[in-house]
């Protein structure tokens, strides 16, 4: 834990990816990451783009310090994460990452607040309830304190999950496809929540997915193929992701 | 819908391995036992005495009562007549004139009257003569070898002083042709010299006795039967045998008589192998494997088929009729019992032998006993496994199937708990019998062991029922109890309260443990307590104790009587005795009672009336009340050997415990109790006494007064309880882990999930250790309140005061044993689990 004081760098980078290069065994040798290469700047929102299989989920997985890459680094807050090992690894990502995935992960044995302050509690912090009061004011949770997330609709379990991630002020958000079960304008609102995170709070989100749609909310969207970054757009549009997907996928 | 089945069947292993492991166990149980039950039921006398017989008379072998109703109805007059009888432990005896009658019968070539009697028989220089697996040696006259044949093989027939052994006897004892044996019969202790050794033909001995043969005039001296017990016809060769056969019946008169298989029943009781015990030994034994058995796998069934609820939801929602899914659960839960079974049966026949063998060498069951494999028995298991499997899954999935697909996708989340109405009419219904059987079987009779069993299943079956209820009640206090203090303990305490389900289907197979062997093992020790309680307290009045090898017979007590400086003698003799209610013949433990002397040597702790005396006896308050006795009242007693007699209600004793229901005179229970040999004299003596007894009785063995050891039959029973209790224990601790291992492979998902929040593995790992000491904490407060019911009921009929720990060793021990496995069981499933992979979830496909 040398890195452990170390103040984040203002308006740099939260997150380095510095040719990492993956390959799942009983793939066929195939290489999920091939020589990536990718920073994500605090307080940005980045959409990483791509095709079935082309190791954007695997991207975000490495990034976020829950899969290991066979070779190159990750910087976590400047803090290189290659070389954590269990525990430390874990403790590093909880108290830098928060995380929202198409599945929610809640935990249904626990009502929505306390969904919210789990994360603080595991990493034996004072939860900071107020922040969680405010965070779920902002995502329109409030007055479902109680509720247990199976009494809760698809969006508003993935409110749930973002403002537990947002609870536990993270220097970084990873969501892998977050409106991937949602309906269309439910998933319109998550990614409107995504976007006010951003600008409102000020924090940084690194979203996975391959709806142009929900790149469009996205500062900048990075396209894989093959697992390779083939371009990247500033400011995408709907249109101009789509068209980037079909040049990729072809 | 098979395949189907089969697919399912790959989706969730763990589920599946837990239901097949219990089903497997519980087919293996019931078989088992079910062997053990079906070859008590059907073991046949190894050996038949009277195998060169046409036809046997038999004296009275059992008490037989009929009662006549008359009903009227409608003018029609109903009779209607109910039959009971009671074996007799002694035999009735013939006329003695009736050998001579049936002689004369044409076909007939002789008729033999046969005396049997038990003897005692020892070498001069004190080694006691036994048979193979100890059997026991029956004495003759005789007159009655032709009837196996038993052919001399040296030395002659006995004559006045003499007797014949067979080989196997002489073979163990060294004795030979001149040789000299002690016998010992009630009518009083012989020198006798051996005149021959006879064997049957191609055999040392009849196997399960030994034979002892005096000289016809000695033998009803030596034996003190009034006649012959049976008379054996040897028919002349061509005779029709059907024919002879009514001809004896019409001369014997009300005499049963015997032919083929039969004709072993006319044999002393006492010479052949008492299945009676057993009998009730393995009843016991079948009753709590299969409770425990079918108890345990509707529990795991139900919990595997929980843990599918959502998957079967999703059938729904693409498309499965209920009906559908209704066979694919009957008939996956049939084809996994059936798989089961494969593995089951023939390891049930291993158990049904571990536990035979062990029982023999406990002499809990008779040497000769074997398990035969009865395919119908583990067919009959193998039935039963399917079919528990069978409706507990439907039961299981009932709510699932039932409701519409997106009711059933929302429920399985947060299923609530399911048929309230239908679990609170079981547990009433459950607790309503056990409250009634606690409260009007009188629990310190002879059948308040097996109630007070009976009645902490139908207790458990209220705790099974409500348990989603109680454990929520439970586990509330408990949870914050062990959840204070950081946050895994926080967490825990969330989940369990959260998910009382899922703790209760986990914690039910702990209160079956606790409570189960909690009370088998409690019981026990509380009867044991205060049986030695009473018997020092019987006994505290007598300066001594004397007994001899195999007893003494009624002569020696009465000359110790007549002993200068001896001030008071109480001389027993165990026995059984018959008595009658409402036409239902029934024996019980029962002593032949001798008290002499100005000074008490025995304290029954009277409670009204006198000891018994001439035609008088006394009875136990049990049994006084369960009768409905008064002093002064005329009772009908029938003795071992069937003999009526009329004896006066003289007095109510409290002291029953490890002595016998009632107390006869002894000079009448020592004539028709077949052995009739005093068991032990407490004296009251001044002087040198002890030094005039060791003169006159070199034999005779005088201990102080400290409370004699229990008679050996009581030891038996205890052995084969604590072997019972061991089989339970294990059986309930296989099942407590199993349960563990079912509910833990199920939360992968769930400890995926509380990772990627930021949990560490160490984290985790304690969250489950605290979760696990919650569900163990909940199920022993549960189990500690259902044993202290029936133990406290139990204790407070059988003592008159209320216990529920009644031996804190043992408690202390069992409430470790059962919290240690239950913590281990918890937390070895996780840690197998976590150890896997860092991050369990991203390969689930997610």
């Amino acid at each position: 834990m040398r890195n452990s004081d170390m103040t984040p760098a203002a308006r740099g980078p939260v997150v380095e990816v510095v040719d990492v290069t993956k390959t799942y065994p009983g793939g066929g040798g195939a290489r999920a990451l091939d020589g990536v290469s990718v920073a994500f700047e605090a307080g940005s929102f980045c959409a990483v783009m791509g095709p079935s299989g082309s190791g954007k989920s695997t991207l975000l997985h490495c990034a976020a310090g829950l899969d290991r890459p066979d070779s190159g680094r990750v910087l976590l807050a400047g803090q290189d994460i290659g070389g954590l090992r269990e525990p430390q690894l874990t403790q590093a990502r909880r108290r830098r990452v928060g995380f929202v995935f198409q599945s929610y992960n809640l935990m249904d044995a626990l009502s929505v607040w306390h969904n919210i302050l789990l994360p603080q509690r595991l990493a034996g912090v004072r939860p900071d309830r107020d922040w969680a009061r405010e965070v779920m004011r902002r995502v329109g949770l409030t007055g479902r304190e109680n509720d247990r997330p199976g009494q809760l609709s698809g969006g508003q379990r993935q409110r749930v999950a973002l403002a537990r991630a947002l609870a536990s002020r993270p220097e970084v958000i990873f969501a892998d496809e977050p409106t991937g079960a949602l309906d269309l304008s439910t998933g319109r609102e998550v990614l409107g929540l995504l976007r006010e995170a951003v600008d409102g709070i000020g924090t940084t989100i690194v979203m996975v997915t391959h709806d142009p749609a929900a790149a469009a909310w996205a500062d900048r969207a990075v396209f894989l193929a093959d697992g390779r970054i083939v371009t990247e757009l500033a400011d995408p549009t709907a249109e101009k992701v789509a068209a980037q997907m079909m040049a990729v996928t072809v | 819908m098979i395949r189907l089945a089969l697919g399912t069947l790959r989706q969730h292993r763990g589920a599946y391995a837990g239901t097949f492991f219990a089903a497997l166990l519980a087919v293996a149980l019931l078989a088992g036992g079910g062997l053990l039950l079906a070859s008590v039921l059907t073991a046949k006398p190894p050996a038949d005495r009277f195998a060169a017989a046409a036809v046997v008379v038999s004296g009275d072998r059992d008490v037989t009562l009929q009662k006549v109703t008359t009903k009227e109805k409608k003018g029609k007059v109903k009779v209607k007549r109910k039959v009971k009888s009671e074996r007799l432990t002694g035999a009735g005896s013939l006329p003695v004139d009736l050998a001579g009658r049936l002689g004369d019968i044409p076909g007939v070539a002789t008729a033999v009257a046969d005396v049997a009697f038990p003897v005692q028989a020892r070498t001069p220089d004190g080694r006691l003569l036994r048979g193979a697996d100890d059997a026991p040696v029956i004495g003759h006259g005789w007159a009655s070898a032709p009837l196996t044949p038993y052919a001399l093989r040296t030395g002659e027939a006995p004559g006045p002083g003499q007797v014949v052994v067979d080989a196997d006897l002489a073979n163990r004892s060294g004795t030979t042709v001149g040789g000299r044996l002690i016998v010992t019969t009630k009518t009083g202790v012989r020198t006798m010299t051996v005149s021959g050794v006879a064997a049957p033909a191609g055999r040392d001995a009849l196997p399960a006795q030994g034979a002892l043969f005096v000289a016809d005039t000695e033998a009803a001296s030596v034996s003190g039967l009034p006649g012959p017990t049976a008379v054996g016809v040897l028919a002349s060769p061509g005779t029709d045998l059907v024919a002879l056969r009514r001809a004896v019946e019409d001369a014997a008169g009300k005499a049963s008589v015997l032919t083929g298989a039969d004709r072993v029943r006319a044999d002393l009781p006492g010479a052949l192998p008492d299945y009676i015990g057993p009998l009730s030994i393995f009843g016991f034994v079948i009753g709590i494997t299969a409770f425990s058995a079918v108890f345990v796998l509707t529990g795991t069934v139900t919990l595997g088929v929980r843990q599918r609820l959502r998957e079967l939801a999703l059938l729904r929602t693409s498309g499965a009729t209920p009906g559908q899914l209704r066979r694919l659960l009957g008939v996956e839960s049939v084809l996994l019992a059936g798989l089961a079974a494969l593995p089951g049966a023939p390891l049930g026949v291993l158990f049904a032998h571990l536990v035979a063998a062990r029982f023999r060498d406990l002499g809990a069951v008779p040497a000769q006993f074997v398990v035969r494999t009865n395919v119908m028995v583990l067919i009959a298991a193998a039935v039963a496994g399917m079919l528990v499997t069978f409706v507990g899954a439907r039961i299981a999935g009932r709510r699932a199937v039932r409701i519409a697909p997106t009711q059933a996708l929302a429920e399985t989340a947060n299923a609530p708990t399911g048929g309230l109405v239908l679990r609170i009419a079981l547990a009433v219904m459950t607790t309503a019998g056990a409250i009634a059987l606690l409260v009007f079987v009188p629990l310190d009779g002879p059948l308040g062991m097996g109630m007070s069993f009976v009645s902490s299943a139908l207790l458990l079956c209220t705790v099974a029922a409500l348990g989603p209820l109680l454990i929520r009640v439970v586990t509330a206090p408990v949870s914050r109890l062990v959840g204070a203090g950081g946050a895994t303990g926080w967490l825990a305490g969330l989940v369990t309260r959260a998910d009382p389900r899922r703790v209760a289907a986990v914690a039910v197979p702990l209160v079956l443990m606790f409570a189960i062997n909690a009370t088998m093992l409690l019981n026990s020790v509380l009867v044991d307590d205060l049986t030695a309680q009473e018997q020092v307290d019987r006994t505290a009045p007598a300066t001594a104790q004397v007994t001899a090898p195999g007893g003494l017979p009624l002569g020696t007590v009465e000359r110790f009587v007549a002993l200068d400086g001896v001030t008071g003698v109480a001389a027993t003799l165990p026995t059984r005795a018959i008595v009658e209610q409402g036409g239902k013949p029934e024996d019980f433990a029962t002593q032949g009672l001798l008290v002499a002397g100005s000074e008490s040597a025995l304290d029954l702790d009277l409670r009204a009336g006198t000891l018994p005396g001439m035609g008088t006896f006394a009875a136990s308050e049990y049994i006084t009340d369960q009768y409905g006795w008064r002093l002064g009242d005329d009772v009908r007693i029938w003795l071992a050997d069937g003999h009526e007699v009329h004896l006066r209600l003289a007095g109510v004793y409290a002291r029953a415990r490890g002595f016998g229901e009632l107390a006869l005179p002894l000079d009448l229970v020592a004539a028709h109790d077949p052995r009739g040999l005093v068991s032990t004299v407490g004296l009251r003596y001044r002087g040198d006494v002890p030094d005039r007894i060791a003169a006159s009785w070199p034999d005779l063995r005088l201990t102080p007064t400290l409370g004699a050891a229990p008679p050996g039959d009581a030891q038996n029973q205890q052995g084969a309880w604590e072997l019972m209790v061991v089989i339970s224990l294990g059986f309930t601790a296989i099942a407590v882990v199993n349960t563990f291992a079912i509910a833990t492979a199920a939360r992968r998902r769930e400890f995926a999930d509380l990772r990627l929040v930021g949990a560490t593995t160490k984290q985790l790992r304690r969250l489950v250790g605290r979760e696990a000491m919650i569900t163990v904490g909940a199920g022993l407060v549960l189990g500690i309140l259902v044993a202290a019911i029936v133990v406290g009921a139990f204790s407070t009929a059988q003592g008159g005061t209320l216990r529920v720990f009644v031996d804190a060793g043992t408690y202390a021990g069992m409430l470790g044993g059962v919290a240690a496995l239950g913590l281990v069981a918890g937390a070895v499933p996780a840690r197998v689990l976590l150890r896997r992979r860092s991050l369990p979830a991203l390969s689930d496909g997610r």
